[in-house]
C-alpha cells in the first residue's frame, strides 16, 4: 500500500507499477462477487476488467460518473483496491478522479476514499484503510468504484483491470489471534 | 514353427523389445490360434502397458490363466465389475484363478469397490496360500485389519513355504545332477535342463511381482514365461517346466539364446540378471514407447529406476525375497563367494552382490571386448542401485537361489531360509502394521530391531520418516527422509510426505529443490506433483498449488493423499464445497486416511457446523488416537458446542499426549477465559510464555485478560509485547483498537471474538 505507488500526496496518485505486487497477508476477494458497470460499449464489457488480460479494457458508453459495482455474497473485509490503467494508450480515456464508496447496497453507499490519478501507467494501488487502527479494513457488502472524470476532460473511460484485496482469514478457525511463532504454527495444522 | 515363434516372443520380451514381441506373437497366434498363444499375446500387450489390447484378446476366454490376465487388464482399465466377474469362482471353475495372485487381485477389486470385509477375506486367503505375498499383508495393514505380523509369518507360514520348495525340488529332481555339476558353469553354458526349473521359478517370481505391481494400477507386469504355460491353479506347478523342457528339445531355451548376441561374457549376465531387468522394466507405462533396439539399454536403465519409484509399496516384500536368497545361496556358493568378495560398497545385499559379482567376474574372464564388460558393469550398477533399496525385481534372485537349493540342498536349508525370511517379514510387517494403526513410536521401536542393511533401505527409512511425521516430529522425519533420499534417490516412496514435512518446516529452498528433482526423476508420478504443489502452497500461491495437486490426482486417481491436499488448497481458497468433495473422495479411497477426516472437521469448524466438526474430529481421533493435534481440535469443537468440561478434559489429554505441543495449553486458556476463570487462564499462559516466548497471540490474550481485570498497566505491557512480535495486520488493528479503548471495558469482547 505505502510502497505501492509513487508520489502519493493528498489523494493524488501518479505513476503506477508494471508488476502487481501485493502483501502476502492479502488475497483477492472479488472472484465470487457480482460485478456490474453503469454502461459499456459492446465488446468492452464488464468481463474485460476481470479477465487478467491487460490488452482488453472496459469502455463506458454513457454519462459520467461511470460506475463499477462489486456486490459480495456476504459481508467482507476489504483493504485494498488495485486498478490497471494506461495513460500512454488510453490518453483522454484514462480516469483521473475516482471515488470509492461502500455500503450494504445501492441505497446507502458512502464515499470512503477519493483519489486523483495523475497520468498513471500500470497498477495503481488505492488503500481503503483509514487513519484509526480500527479502520484498517472496510467491512461491507458492496463496493462501488466511481470514475468522476477523465484526463484531458475525456468523456468515456477505459479501465483494464480491477482487483480487490482483503486480509486472509485466520488459517485456524475459532481463534482470537493468528499464531506467529514456529512452535505454534507447526502444531496448529495437520496436512 | 510354433516353438520357434514362442521362443522368439519370449526372447523379445526378455530383452524388452515389446514391439517385436507383439509382432511375432501376432504371427504365432495367426498360425496357431490356441488360447495359450493368446495368453502370450495378451501378456505382451500388458507388459507394453496396453491393457485394453489384452482386454479384447482375452474377453470371453475360460482358462484360469486367461481369466487372471483378463481380470488384470480390466483392473488396469478400471473395469472393476468385469475384473470381479472374471476372478470370481463360477460353475466351470470353482476356484479363484492363479492362486494367491488371483486372490490378491480380487481383494484389490473388492477394496476399491468398497467391500472391506470381502477384500480382507481375499487378502487373507492370498497370504495363507503364499506367505511371502507381502503386498497382500500391506493391503491388510492399510485396511487396518492385519493380524499381528508374528502370527501371520509364523511356523505355519514357514511350513507352507517349505512345502512349495520341496514340491519344486521333487519336480526338478532330474536336473539336480547337472545343477550340481555345473555350479559355476551353469550360467556360462546353460543347458536346457538348467533353464527349465529356473524358468519355472521365474514364473513364480513374476507372479508374485505382477500382482504386487498392480497395486498401483499403472503397472502391467505379466508372468513373462508363465503366461502361456501356467494354466494351473497354483503357480509353481510342474507343467510350465515340462513345457519348457519339451521346447528345449526343439530350440535352445530362451535364456540361453538371449545371451548369444552378446557373446559369451554377457551370457552369464543374461542368465542371471535379465529376468531382473525384465521385471523391472515391465512396470512403467507410457515411456515404453521410447524403447527401440538401439536405445534399449539406456531405456531399460531409465525404466529400471522408474520401477523403484512406482512400486514403492512392495519394497519390503522384495527385501524379504532377497534375504531368502541370501541364506540359501550362501549355502550353495560359499566356495565361490570367497573368491569374489571384494570391498562391498554401500549396503549391497550379499546375495545380490554375489550373483552379480559372479557375472562380472566371468565377464572379465571371458570378455575380450570392452563393450561387454561395460554392459555388465552397467547392469551391475543398476542392480546395486536396486539393491540399496529393495525394489525392482530382486525377487528373481530368490527363485534362482531357491531352485538351486531346492535341488541341491537338503530340506533343512529350506527350513532355515524360510525362517530367516519370515523373521525379517515379522519385523517389517509388525512395523508397518503398527504405523498403519498410528502407533508410531511402537513402529519405530520395531524398525530399530531390523538389521542395519535393511534399515538403511529406501522403504524402511521412508517408513521411519512417515512415522516421525505422524508423531509431528518434523525434524526427525526430515532426517529420516533425507537418508532415504540418499539410500534410493530414484525412489518416490513417501516423497509426498517428505514434501509435506519440508512444508511444515518452511524449508522452501529444500522443498523446491526436492520438487524439481522428483519431477525430473518421474514426472508421471503423483508424488512428484504433490511435492510441487506443496512448494506453491508454501508460497501462498494456492491456485497453482491446487493445479499441481489436481495433476497428481489425474495421474493416479487412487492416490488418497493427493485428494486430501487438493482439499486443503480448496479450503485455503475458501472454496469449502469443493474442499469437502476432495476430502470425501480421499476417504472413499482410504477410509483410514485420517488427514481427510481432520480436513473435514476443520471445514465444518470454520463453517460453524460444530456437531459435524466434532464428529469428524472424533473419527480422525479414532484412527489416530495418539495425535495431540487432533485431540486439541476435538476439544476446540467441543468448546464451540459449549461443552466446556469435556473440552477441558480433551485438552488435558492432548497436553499429556504430546508435551511439545503448545496448542492444547493455549486452547485451555481460551476455554478458561470463556468460563470466566481468568486466573486459571493467566496461569496457563504464563506457563506457555516460557515455552514459546515469541508467540504474539499468547501476549495478546494475556493483555486482553489483564484488561478485563482492569490491570491496565499489565494489559498495556502485554499488548505492546504482542505488537512487537509482528502479528498479522488484522491482529495489529485489533490490538491497537484495544489499547485505545483500554479504559472502556466493553470493547474487550470484540477482541476475543473478532476471530475471523
Amino acid at each position: 500500500m505505502a510502497d505501492s505507488s509513487e508520489g502519493e500526496e493528498e489523494g493524488k496518485l501518479s505513476g503506477g507499477n508494471q508488476q502487481l505486487a501485493v502483501d502476502e497477508e492479502l488475497r483477492e476477494m472479488a472472484k465470487k462477487a457480482a460485478w456490474s458497470v453503469s454502461s459499456c460499449k459492446p465488446g468492452n464489457g464488464v468481463a474485460s476488467i476481470r479477465d487478467d488480460n491487460l490488452d482488453s479494457y472496459w469502455q463506458s458508453d454513457g454519462a459520467q460518473p461511470h460506475l463499477v459495482n462489486i456486490q459480495f455474497q456476504k459481508k467482507v473485509r476489504l483493504q485494498l483496491v488495485v486498478l490497471y490503467v494506461d495513460f500512454k494508450l488510453d490518453e483522454s480515456y484514462t480516469p483521473s478522479k475516482i471515488s470509492i464508496r461502500a455500503g450494504d447496497g445501492f441505497h446507502n453507499l458512502k464515499e470512503i476514499k477519493a483519489v486523483e490519478l495523475v497520468k498513471p501507467t500500470g497498477w495503481v494501488y488505492i488503500s481503503l484503510s483509514g487513519t484509526d487502527p480500527r479502520e484498517t479494513f472496510v467491512n461491507t457488502f458492496m463496493l462501488q468504484i466511481a470514475i468522476l472524470s477523465n484526463h484531458l476532460n475525456g468523456r468515456d473511460t477505459h479501465v483494464r483491470q480491477i482487483k480487490v484485496y482483503g486480509p486472509r482469514p485466520n488459517p485456524i478457525p475459532r481463534q482470537p489471534f493468528q499464531f506467529t511463532s514456529n512452535e505454534f504454527i507447526t502444531y496448529s495444522i495437520l496436512r | 514353427m510354433e516353438a520357434i515363434l514362442t521362443d522368439c516372443v519370449r526372447n523379445s520380451l526378455q530383452h524388452l523389445i515389446y514391439r517385436n514381441a507383439i509382432f511375432m506373437c501376432e504371427r504365432l497366434c495367426a498360425e496357431f490360434p490356441s488360447e495359450k498363444n493368446m495368453q502370450l499375446l495378451a501378456s505382451c500387450y500388458l507388459q507394453n502397458n496396453q491393457a485394453h489390447c489384452a482386454y479384447h484378446i482375452l474377453k470371453g476366454t475360460h482358462m484360469a490363466q486367461s481369466r487372471y490376465l483378463f481380470a488384470l487388464s480390466c483392473f488396469q482399465m478400471d473395469l472393476l465389475n468385469e475384473a470381479e466377474a472374471a476372478l470370481s469362482p463360477n460353475e466351470s471353475c470353482p476356484e479363484v484363478p492363479n492362486g494367491a495372485a488371483g486372490h490378491y487381485l480380487l481383494g484389490l477389486v473388492y477394496r476399491y469397490t468398497d467391500r472391506r470385509q470381502s477384500a480382507i477375506n481375499h487378502f487373507n486367503q492370498a497370504l495363507s496360500l503364499d506367505p511371502l505375498l507381502w503386498a497382500a499383508y500391506e493391503e491388510l495393514c492399510v485396511l487396518g485389519a492385519a493380524e499381528e505380523a508374528p502370527k501371520v509369518f509364523d511356523e505355519g507360514a514357514s511350513l507352507c513355504i517349505q512345502k512349495q520348495y520341496i514340491h519344486q525340488g521333487s519336480t526338478s529332481q532330474s536336473f539336480q545332477a547337472q545343477n550340481e555339476e555345473h555350479e559355476i558353469s551353469m550360467n556360462r553354458s546353460l543347458g536346457s535342463e538348467d533353464v527349465s526349473p529356473r524358468k519355472q521359478k521365474h514364473i513364480h517370481g513374476h507372479n508374485l511381482r505382477d500382482v504386487s505391481g498392480n497395486h498401483h494400477g499403472t503397472i502391467s507386469n505379466q508372468p513373462l514365461n508363465g503366461g502361456p504355460t501356467t494354466s494351473l491353479p497354483f503357480y509353481n506347478t510342474p507343467s510350465p517346466m515340462a513345457a519348457q523342457s519339451q521346447l528345449s528339445g526343439v530350440a535352445p531355451p530362451p535364456l540361453c539364446r538371449n545371451a548369444l548376441p552378446n557373446g559369451p561374457s554377457t551370457r552369464t549376465y543374461g542368465a542371471d540378471s535379465t529376468p531382473r531387468v525384465t521385471v523391472n522394466t515391465a512396470i512403467p507405462g507410457p515411456r515404453r514407447k521410447f524403447v527401440d533396439e538401439g536405445k534399449l539399454r539406456k531405456v531399460s536403465e531409465r525404466l529400471f529406476s522408474d520401477s523403484g519409484q512406482r512400486r514403492s509399496m512392495r519394497l519390503a516384500g522384495e527385501s524379504v525375497n532377497t534375504s531368502s536368497s541370501t541364506s540359501i545361496i550362501s549355502g550353495n556358493l560359499i566356495s565361490h563367494s570367497s573368491k569374489y568378495l571384494g570391498g562391498c560398497k554401500s549396503g549391497m545385499l550379499s546375495s545380490r552382490s554375489l550373483t552379480i559379482r559372479k557375472g562380472q567376474s566371468w565377464a572379465s574372464e571371458n570378455a575380450d571386448e570392452g563393450g561387454h564388460q561395460e554392459i555388465c558393469d552397467e547392469s551391475r550398477l543398476n542392480i546395486s542401485n536396486s539393491s540399496s533399496s529393495p525394489c525392482g525385481g530382486n525377487g528373481s534372485v530368490e527363485p534362482e537361489g531357491a531352485i538351486r537349493s531346492s535341488g541341491a540342498l537338503s530340506s533343512s536349508k529350506v527350513i532355515g531360509g524360510a525362517s530367516d525370511v519370515l523373521s525379517l517379514l515379522r519385523l517389517l510387517g509388525e512395523g508397518f502394521r503398527l504405523s498403519c494403526l498410528c502407533r508410531c513410536q511402537d513402529a519405530l521401536n520395531i524398525y530399530m530391531k531390523l538389521p542395519q542393511k535393511h534399515y538403511n533401505t529406501g522403504w524402511v527409512l521412508s517408513q521411519v520418516g512417515r512415522a516421525y511425521f505422524e508423531l509431528v516430529d518434523y525434524l526427525e522425519a526430515n532426517r529420516a527422509f533425507s537418508l532415504a533420499r540418499i539410500a534410493s534417490p530414484y525412489s518416490l516412496e513417501g516423497m509426498d510426505i517428505y514434501s509435506t514435512v519440508l512444508y511444515h518446516l518452511k524449508e522452501d529452498m529444500k522443498l523446491s529443490y526436492l520438487a524439481q528433482e522428483l519431477i525430473s526423476t518421474d514426472r508421471l508420478a503423483p508424488q512428484s506433483w504433490c511435492a510441487m504443489g506443496n512448494c506453491y502452497s508454501l508460497q501462498k500461491d494456492h491456485e497453482t498449488a491446487l493445479k499441481n495437486f489436481q495433476r497428481s490426482v489425474q495421474l493416479n486417481s487412487r492416490f488418497a493423499y493427493a485428494h486430501t491436499l487438493c482439499g486443503h488448497e480448496y479450503v485455503a481458497l475458501e472454496d469449502f464445497e469443493n474442499g469437502i468433495k476432495s476430502y470425501q473422495t480421499a476417504l472413499r479411497i482410504d477410509s483410514r486416511h485420517y488427514n481427510a477426516w481432520y480436513g473435514l472437521g476443520m471445514v465444518y469448524l470454520r463453517q460453524e457446523k460444530f456437531e459435524f466438526s466434532e464428529h469428524h474430529f472424533r473419527m480422525a481421533s479414532q484412527i489416530n488416537p495418539l495425535s495431540s493435534v487432533i485431540m486439541s481440535y476435538l476439544g476446540t469443537a467441543l468448546h464451540a458446542l459449549k461443552r466446556n468440561n469435556e473440552a477441558l478434559e480433551m485438552m488435558e489429554r492432548a497436553v499429556l499426549a504430546d508435551k511439545k505441543n503448545p496448542l492444547p495449553l493455549y486452547q485451555k486458556a481460551n476455554i478458561l477465559v470463556s468460563m470466566e476463570n481468568l486466573d486459571g487462564a493467566l496461569g496457563v499462559l504464563e506457563e506457555l510464555k516460557e515455552y514459546a516466548p515469541c508467540e504474539s497471540s499468547v501476549y495478546a490474550l494475556m493483555g486482553s485478560i489483564y484488561k478485563r481485570r482492569n490491570m491496565y498497566d499489565k494489559a498495556m505491557l502485554h499488548f505492546g509485547l504482542a505488537l512487537d512480535l509482528k502479528p498479522s495486520a488484522t491482529d495489529v488493528a485489533a490490538i491497537k483498537a484495544a489499547i485505545e479503548k483500554l479504559h472502556v471495558p466493553d470493547e474487550i469482547e470484540d477482541i476475543c471474538e473478532s476471530s475471523d
